[in-house]
């Protein structure tokens, strides 16, 4: 049933994959302006590269995940799913794995963006990747119920950034925490407190949010 | 029928009238009877409504939080109204509360915020409330309404050790030097009092907006007929 | 910290100024919209 709705999610998103490149493109442009808040000075850029990257892909996420309820919304596809004897938890999980895969894409992708313009490179790749898999699953979980919610609800644009940011707070301190850590290096062997406090905060929102699932769309 | 409990209909405003008598009592100890302390001087003084203030906020958001949790088991109006008017208070109480650790930032540490965990937690929580209280606004059927609030402040309390702990980690790393503490010796009796004013002030701020949000959910679900209609 | 933090009474007014002004901001609204609940349900 999971993986029903899984892929089904993932079919829809690759019939859908110009949003994507406009939310990258979204992405990257408010990297670019981050620059400008701060101004050329190369050292500085370098020393907040971490935390740009991560507003920038948080406030992406907001059109990424106000956008996956869209299809539902669009034909009242969701009565029609929930009449269907499948389980509201495998609809959220499906579109939770869903969004989450979509941000991780968008987390690599912006990934050369932020080396280009904070000259923020690294050679430790792959556990760049990971803080990025652990801080997206943290915006996914959460952002999926609540783009599940407002979806329903007139002045929608507002309400999911307004619930989920300040909510999220845990997992971007620790995931700016953790990237800045390994840009500019890691002296006092910080990485795997912040790791950790990511990893929980997404155990505890997975199946919290999953939990709850249920009652935010029963009729 | 859902029926507004007015079994003792003068109660909030009795706890009220306490609620200002203790904290008018307390408030003029504080300022005008104990000491000042050795190290902050009269800035001290602000701690005798600080704390208090703190213990209160952070009480009306937990009686939201298991406001939440019974609505979601026992399905009672009583409790949405009551989840509804703890969170107002809640936020009130915890702006007031950034309010007033502002005002003691400063001349304590020349800053107008100094990212104490305690208090940065508390700027993030009101501004979580706030959604919640917003989404109520949104949100038109009554049900959906209590339903999704209560999963959205079930979602938010959970959250708020872990915003804490999370803060405090990141704070560490960067404070050279650790905040004093907020309950240093002090004249405990303007604090008792305080706290004991501002926690009958909540009550009875909380039981009597709990009341204006079951008379409009009573009008919300059982609306008058309109003029010249017959039911 | 060393030594005593001069002038601090502005604060001390201030923050107390504040508390007293929201508790009583807050409850005058609370109980207005109470009298105009009543009000609605007792023209009903």
């Amino acid at each position: 049933m999971l993986t029903a709705a899984l892929r089904k999610e993932l079919l829809l998103q690759w019939r859908s994959r110009a949003q994507f490149m406009a939310v990258f493109v979204f992405g990257a442009a408010a990297l670019l302006l981050f620059s400008f808040a701060v101004g050329p000075v190369a050292e500085m850029l370098r020393q907040f590269s971490a935390g740009f990257l991560w507003l920038g892909l948080l406030l992406s996420s907001t059109l990424t995940l106000a956008e996956s309820f869209h299809t539902e919304m669009e034909n009242r596809a969701m009565e029609g799913l929930l009449l269907l004897p499948a389980n509201p938890r495998a609809l959220y999980y499906g579109k939770a794995i869903a969004n989450w895969l979509q941000l991780i894409l968008l987390g690599i992708a912006l990934i050369p963006v932020m080396v280009v313009l904070y000259d923020a490179g690294t050679t430790r790749v792959p556990m760049l990747i990971l803080v990025i898999a652990l801080g997206t699953a943290g915006l996914s979980a959460p952002g999926t119920l609540y783009a599940a919610m407002t979806a329903q609800v007139r002045s929608k644009q507002t309400l999911l950034p307004l619930l989920l940011f300040p909510l999220i707070v845990p997992a971007l301190l620790a995931s700016v925490k953790a990237t800045s850590l390994i840009i500019l290096g890691d002296p006092m062997n910080q990485m795997r407190s912040w790791i950790v406090l990511l990893a929980s905060f997404d155990a505890i929102y997975w199946s919290l949010c999953g939990l709850l699932f249920g009652n935010v769309v029963e009729e | 029928m859902y029926d507004d409990n007015n079994r003792f209909p003068r109660l909030p405003w009795i706890i009220l009238g306490l609620g200002v008598l203790f904290l008018a009592i307390g408030s003029y100890i504080g300022l005008f009877v104990a000491p000042p302390e050795a190290l902050m001087g009269q800035v001290q003084r602000i701690m005798y409504v600080h704390v208090p203030t703190a213990w209160n906020a952070l009480l009306a958001l937990t009686f939201a939080f298991v406001c939440a949790v019974i609505f979601l088991f026992k399905s009672d109006w009583k409790w949405d109204a009551r989840m509804e008017a703890s969170i107002e208070v809640g936020v009130v109480l915890g702006f007031l509360l950034c309010c007033q650790g502002s005002i003691w930032a400063k001349p304590t540490w020349g800053v107008w915020w100094d990212w104490d965990p305690r208090l940065t937690t508390t700027a993030v929580l009101v501004f979580a409330f706030l959604g919640i209280l917003a989404l109520r606004k949104f949100v038109e059927d009554p049900a959906r309404r209590a339903m999704w609030s209560a999963v959205a402040t079930i979602i938010a309390s959970v959250d708020v050790p872990i915003v804490y702990y999370s803060v405090r980690w990141w704070n560490s790393l960067h404070q050279l030097q650790s905040s004093p503490s907020t309950v240093s010796r002090q004249f405990w009796l303007p604090l008792r009092m305080n706290a004991f004013g501002i926690l009958f002030l909540m009550t009875a701020f909380i039981m009597l907006r709990a009341r204006v949000a079951s008379m409009r959910l009573k009008y919300e679900l059982v609306p008058p007929p309109a003029l010249g209609e017959t039911i | 910290m060393n030594g005593m933090i001069p002038g601090g009474w502005s604060f001390v007014v201030a923050a107390y100024s504040v508390t007293a002004i929201v508790l009583i901001i807050y409850g005058a609204s609370v109980i207005a919209r109470l009298r105009q609940e009543t009000a609605r349900r007792n023209h009903d």
